[in-house]
């Protein structure tokens, strides 16, 4: 799976880099002194690392979590997020990492305990209020499970701490670290999705939406809460028919009174991520479509905009109640 | 084009005949050998003289499509065997102590280590590198032209600990590199497939030259221009942009206008199937 692992010299010794490292003999390990000299070079091609991804082990220093922007939630009063990963597994030509990172090796913070000392904290410091923590904005949560660990890890935790919540966020279907245990009343394990057509297109190497809601089945089968994440809302002509499709596809095979959340977002990304990943994918019609630029902020054009938000959430309100339907802004 | 940066004319020999690189030119301060794609130079000895002759060659080669860049040379290891050849995954200058990942994202099975470039001959070999005297020189200024994964070191070992240096012997530099010539032009063909992917090379570039020459575009409506010509690209690549009706335009201005129009018309399909819009020709 990697030909070449960076491991960050600080963190050689850590348990968990050992195990990482002992599940590929075959790759390379590169001594580093710090993950940033690996990943954060300016001139790097996120496009043609894409092909062969590194994977970097690493330890998260400062800034283990952070404040989600206002605005985001699913109904919790404090949200935060952090990320024991940086990219993703997947490639999909929408996403906003592609813009953001130089780089599309995998940076893994090894040092987990150090998140969850972060997340009592933040708990000490909102005692009366419900607070949420997502994981899942700059990786897929559950992708790499297999080589992190991470849910295996950070489950008993929140099992311990029944008014902490947890947002994991996926497209991918590798639950058995959620299948083997029995589930948490505040955990919720979101899947995202895009409508056939345009998965096909745009989300390279992610599960088909078959076996992706085949997961989801035996999740909610086994008793987890589930959420649904239509973020980003991606424009096609005939979008009304695709997303229209696609939702009753998942509502016809889920249970949606056991549904915790669902929640929609336009396509918008910054201004700066918008001119990278325009660089790197200067073939892509995604977007060489009806863009405009509002405030720092690329998206589609209002009225497009408007017209494909409003239909969705109309067409979801058929299948959910208004309180567990939640809309992201439409600034990035 | 690939620029290769060579220390010894025994090292640039080989490489000179296997690759045909008949046309050469003395007159600068370091020799070019180059044919239609492959372009090489000889820096001398040492990390100074090799980020010397890469500048050199970035500034002879300016304005041309984007190039990758190939430092090949030979190298001593403590226990590797001679003959060996290695990509560098990690450079580091002994005498400031910083280091370099070039990323290793070709498909290609070739072995790699850390090479550890040094100032004087190293016949201890005490760290676990290969020990050159150039990558340092070279990698962070090929770095300033080119993406990193473009920009590599192929290393063959020249001396270990059983045969340690003992001064330049040029006649063996010409074999060990003879004995590596597959390898390198397996590098050198991972490097130009990488060269070829859109985003490292911008499509639209080819035409731009049609439109310059058949109006005048002030420098914003060439942006304007590459801007449309690359959304074109994306939206309909299989139509040809020299169809009758655009070549009626009188002014740029008209162009752009006659381009935006079309666009417009395009219906967005992801995927990158061909999609119906106008007709060419």
């Amino acid at each position: 799976m990697f030909s070449h692992i960076y491991i960050e010299e600080e963190i050689s010794t850590h348990p968990r880099a050992r195990d990482i490292c002992a599940r590929f003999p075959r790759a390379q390990l590169v001594p580093c002194e710090h993950y940033g000299a690996v990943f954060n070079p300016r001139s790097q091609n996120f496009r043609l690392q894409k092909h062969r991804p590194a994977l970097i082990l690493a330890k998260k220093h400062s800034k283990l979590l952070l404040e989600a922007p206002r605005g985001y939630g699913i109904g919790g009063e404090k949200n935060y997020y952090f990320s024991h990963l940086l990219n993703c597994l997947y490639d999909c030509r929408y996403c906003f990492l592609q813009g953001m990172y130089r780089s599309a090796h995998y940076v893994l913070f090894v040092n987990y305990e150090d998140f969850c000392m972060e997340i009592d904290a933040i708990q000490q410091a909102h005692q009366d209020n419900p607070t949420w923590f997502f994981s899942g904005y700059d990786c897929d949560s559950m992708a790499l499970e297999p080589v992190s660990g991470f849910a295996a890890h950070f489950l008993p935790y929140f099992s311990a701490r029944p008014d902490v919540f947890l947002e994991l966020r996926t497209k991918s279907t590798q639950i058995r670290a959620l299948l083997n245990r029995d589930p948490l009343a505040n955990t919720v394990v979101a899947f995202s999705f895009t409508p056939g057509e345009t998965h096909r297109a745009l989300e390279h190497k992610v599960p088909g939406i078959e076996r992706r809601l085949a997961a989801m089945a035996r999740l909610q089968q086994s008793g987890w809460k589930l959420g649904l994440r239509f973020d980003p809302l991606i424009y096609q002509q005939n979008f009304r028919q695709q997303y229209s499709g696609l939702f009753a596809q998942l509502f016809n095979r889920l249970d949606v009174e056991q549904l915790h959340s669902v929640s929609l977002g336009p396509f918008r990304l910054p201004r700066d991520y918008f001119r990278n990943i325009l660089q790197l994918y200067p073939d892509e019609p995604l977007y060489a479509g009806p863009l405009a630029e509002t405030n720092g902020t690329v998206s589609y054009r209002n009225d497009l905009e408007h017209e494909i938000t409003g239909f969705c959430t109309q067409e979801l309100l058929n299948y959910i109640p208004e309180s567990r339907l939640f809309s992201c802004p439409a600034t990035a | 084009m690939i620029n290769i940066v060579v220390a010894f004319p025994a090292e640039a020999r080989p490489l000179a005949e296997y690759f045909r690189l008949r046309d050469k030119d003395t007159t600068g301060p370091f020799p070019v050998y180059r044919n239609a794609a492959l372009c090489l130079t000889i820096s001398g000895l040492g990390k100074v003289q090799s980020a010397a002759a890469t500048a050199w060659l970035q500034g002879i080669t300016r304005g041309q499509a984007p190039a990758g860049w190939l430092n090949i040379g030979i190298a001593g290891h403590a226990i590797h065997n001679i003959g060996d050849g290695f990509i560098a995954h990690r450079i580091t200058d002994q005498a400031s102590s910083r280091s370099w990942y070039p990323p290793q994202v070709h498909g290609l099975k070739l072995p790699t280590d850390n090479l550890l470039t040094v100032d004087l001959p190293e016949t201890g070999y005490q760290n676990d590198a290969l020990y050159d005297m150039e990558a340092a020189g070279f990698y962070p200024i090929a770095c300033r032209s080119a993406t990193a994964e473009l920009v590599q070191c192929f290393k063959i070992v020249s001396d270990n600990r059983l045969q340690p240096v003992t001064g330049v012997d040029t006649g063996r530099y010409s074999d060990l590199v003879i004995s590596r010539l597959g390898e390198i032009e397996s590098l050198l063909d991972e490097i130009e497939r990488m060269l070829q992917t859109p985003g490292v090379r911008y499509p639209g570039q080819e035409d731009l030259k049609l439109f310059t020459a058949n109006w005048h575009f002030s420098q914003t409506q060439q942006h304007q221009l590459m801007r449309l010509l690359r959304r074109w690209k994306a939206l309909a690549p299989d139509q040809s942009l020299r169809c009758r009706d655009l070549m009626k335009q009188n002014q740029a201005g008209d162009v752009l206008r006659w381009l935006e129009n079309h666009l417009h018309a395009l219906p967005v399909k992801l995927g990158q199937e061909p999609c119906p819009g106008i007709s060419s020709r």
